[in-house]
């Protein structure tokens, strides 16, 4: 079954590796954009598969936290379903944006160097959020694999599982505030993370439930699970009408009705059955993904070749990814066959109680005594450090008009990160590793620390600061005359237009920023006030427009030196000037 | 919402709290209970006019007041449920403030204050159930 599926998800690729490359090529033209939202399918996609990539931590960390039973082959497939998803899921989002070289524009760097990212956008927040998820759910499934065969690493297991269940709710909290913190009415509600996050439960249960059967057997528990998510998915839908209006029928028939089949007994004790029934789930929370990343889409037709090429992508690089990534690990990891293949269902029992506490061995423990307390405190208090020095550290970053709400969501994330990681090595895992392998991952860590220091000192923009820098002052002088002679040549309300056709769909009409450009699409310049002005000067400002800088683009030959002089004049008309 | 609404609707939560989590009910019956429970306050939502959060606001509310008849770890679902309120009312929060609402902080830091300070508490006595149902009322109305 795992082989044709791998020849399925490789069938699949195929197309999709063709249309993903036409759509980085020719950008957002090339697959439907709302005409509302100007979003379209990578952003569906984005948000599909980060909701898919819950399953894996939730089923295992959340059980494991809240002592429900689930055996180690089951939590171990959903672990690794989520690295999938997510490794998946984070080409969407580069896809949709379009200048992938410039994805670590969304590092939250907090305008450190004047034009930067903005750490008020959602997009960063998704940015910190998934990386850290990514690596602690990485980190969390290293550790389940390696505890099997040096049982003192499984102390940290529920620590760990205790750390990633707030995160969980965290990223797609985050993701659904992408929708929320927007102006597009559709989406304005504050009831969006409650219903995100269901979504993405109820999506993950029912890829685990495919997986499942993939693997030819069956875990009652999440079959119910499932069927109970359906009803709650079904009762914010509700809701979602009652508030605004909105349905979406063929959603609600694929993720609300179809499941219910699971309470006819053929159908639920069908292999096939349930392996639809899945389907189906999985079908209907991609439309309504769909329909909500682009409300005026009603109809399935107007999707392109494109579209249904990305589609294409992300199900064969899912399916070819999964499937080998859990062949290599069976090959390398499981000596036993005891984590993946082909199983009957006799094994489980016992892999149950070897892993999990039996029911009733249960003893009261002392407010902060238990053992995953006493193990997990000093990297937690080591999470809340870093936290509280990284969001001081940005509140007071000059020019930057960020307020502790908009630090909020990115604050959990780095405590997680820190505590994690700290979890992670305190568990002695280092001591297993080669000493080798040790001395590249310190060298890397060197590196990227150098490179990330460099970065934020700003070594890429230096061009285009060396550029403005190289002019001489004379050169500046005969520039300030020519100016002189040439702000005359070019009026305001020719300005205007030029600004309103070149410049506001970033910097807004009013210079004030585009807002909804900020919060949805990219990170974006400061607002344009009069002492920014000021402090740059006017022939700097001409440079930058001249020539470009960092994520905005050069207008050199597509704007005479009049129409830029005219623009800078504006600019400053706009300020406030008199 | 008029304060009398409001007051009501923290009394249909802790009416819904009752049902919740009996003693040897099954998954289905507790997972029934549950949806009709949050039905129930979309609908009282709906009829007094909040097109927000509030119907899953009452519901967090509702598993905070239930957790005081569960019969074990007791301690553990109530911090649990206290910081799914929480979860509730700070995204909600983060989502309005970006609309331009006043950001409800007063609220988040008592149900953290309480979420905290209940994690110290050892044996939970009927006297300390009471006193917790009386924060989370309190909370609920006057913040």
């Amino acid at each position: 079954m795992a082989k044709l599926l791998r020849i399925l998800g490789a069938v699949l690729l195929v197309p999709g590796l063709m249309a993903l490359c036409s759509a980085l090529q020719v950008g957002p033209a090339s697959w439907f954009t709302d005409e509302k939202s100007f979003w379209g399918m990578p952003i569906c996609l984005f948000v599909f598969w980060i909701g898919l990539a819950h399953a894996g931590t939730l089923l295992s960390a959340v059980f494991l936290a809240l002592g429900v039973r689930l055996d180690r082959r089951t939590a171990l497939l959903a672990e690794l379903s989520t690295l999938c998803s997510l490794s998946l899921a984070v080409v969407f989002p580069l896809v949709h944006l379009g200048v992938i070289e410039n994805f670590y524009m969304v590092a939250p760097f907090v305008d450190s160097r004047g034009i930067f990212a903005n750490a008020g956008s959602p997009l960063v927040w998704d940015f910190c959020c998934i990386a850290v998820y990514g690596l602690l759910s990485f980190l969390f499934f290293h550790n389940h694999l390696s505890s099997r065969n040096v049982p003192a690493q499984e102390i940290i297991r529920k620590p760990f599982a205790w750390l990633l269940l707030p995160l969980v709710l965290w990223v797609h909290s985050v993701v659904s505030l992408d929708f929320a913190a927007t102006f597009v009415p559709e989406w304005q509600g504050a009831f969006f993370p409650v219903y995100f996050v269901v979504g993405a439960v109820y999506s993950g249960l029912a890829l685990v439930n495919c997986l499942l059967c993939a693997e030819g057997y069956r875990v009652r528990l999440l079959e119910k699970l499932m069927i109970f998510s359906s009803w709650f998915i079904g009762v914010i839908w509700g809701w979602d009408y009652l508030t605004k209006g909105v349905f979406f029928t063929w959603a609600f028939v694929f993720a609300g009705l179809l499941p219910q089949l699971l309470w006819v007994g053929a159908v639920r004790d069908s292999r096939v059955g349930r392996l639809l029934v899945g389907l189906s789930v999985l079908l209907g929370l991609f439309l309504e993904r769909l329909y909500l990343v682009s409300p005026s889409m009603s109809e399935l037709p107007s999707l392109g070749l494109v579209d249904l090429g990305l589609v294409s992508f992300s199900a064969g690089f899912f399916l070819l990814f999964y499937f080998g990534l859990r062949r290599f690990v069976g090959c390398f990891v499981d000596e036993g066959g005891t984590f993946f293949g082909d199983v009957d269902g006799s094994e489980m029992e016992e892999d149950l109680s070897a892993t999990e506490p039996a029911e009733g061995d249960e003893k009261y423990v002392n407010p902060f005594s238990s053992r995953e307390f006493r193990t997990i405190r000093l990297p937690l208090l080591l999470g809340i450090l870093a936290m509280l020095l990284f969001t001081v550290w940005c509140l007071n970053v000059p020019d930057t008009d960020l307020t502790l709400v908009n630090m909020l969501p990115l604050t959990y994330p780095v405590l997680a990160l820190v505590a994690g990681i700290s979890l992670w090595v305190s568990s002695g895992v280092l001591r297993e590793i080669s000493r080798r392998v040790l001395l590249v991952v310190v060298m890397f860590c060197v590196l990227f620390g150098v490179l990330a220091g460099i970065f934020f000192v700003g070594y890429p923009s230096e061009e285009s600061g060396r550029q403005i820098r190289s002019l001489s002052l004379t050169e500046r002088e005969n520039n300030s005359e020519k100016e002189k002679n040439t702000e005359r040549d070019i009026g305001l309300s020719s300005s205007a237009l030029l600004w309103n056709a070149r410049c506001s769909s970033c910097h807004g009409s009013d210079g004030k920023l585009n807002e909804k450009f900020v919060r949805e699409y990219y990170p974006v310049p400061n607002t344009l006030t009069l002492s920014r002005l000021d402090s740059l000067g006017e022939d700097s400002l001409y440079q930058v427009i001249s020539r470009g800088r960092t994520n905005m683009n050069s207008y050199e030959g597509r704007l005479t030196e009049k129409e830029i002089r005219g623009l800078v004049r504006y600019m400053r008309f706009l300020a406030g000037e008199e | 919402m008029t304060p009398l609404q409001n007051a009501l609707g923290c009394l249909l939560a802790l009416g819904c709290a009752y049902f919740f989590w009996k003693p040897k009910a099954r998954l289905v019956g507790n997972a029934a209970i549950l949806v009709g429970s949050l039905s129930l306050f979309v609908a009282y939502a709906f009829a007094v006019g909040d097109t927000e959060f509030y119907p899953f606001r009452l519901f967090a509310l509702a598993l905070c007041f239930s957790t005081t008849s569960l019969q074990k770890d007791r301690r553990r679902f109530l911090f649990l449920a206290q910081i799914f309120w929480l979860w509730i009312e700070l995204f909600g929060n983060i989502s309005l403030y970006y609309r331009g609402y006043e950001f409800a902080g007063t609220r988040l830091v008592a149900i953290a204050g309480l979420a905290l300070c209940s994690t110290f508490l050892s044996r939970i006595s009927k006297e300390m159930e009471f006193c917790l149902m009386v924060f989370w009322i309190a909370v609920w109305i006057f913040f």
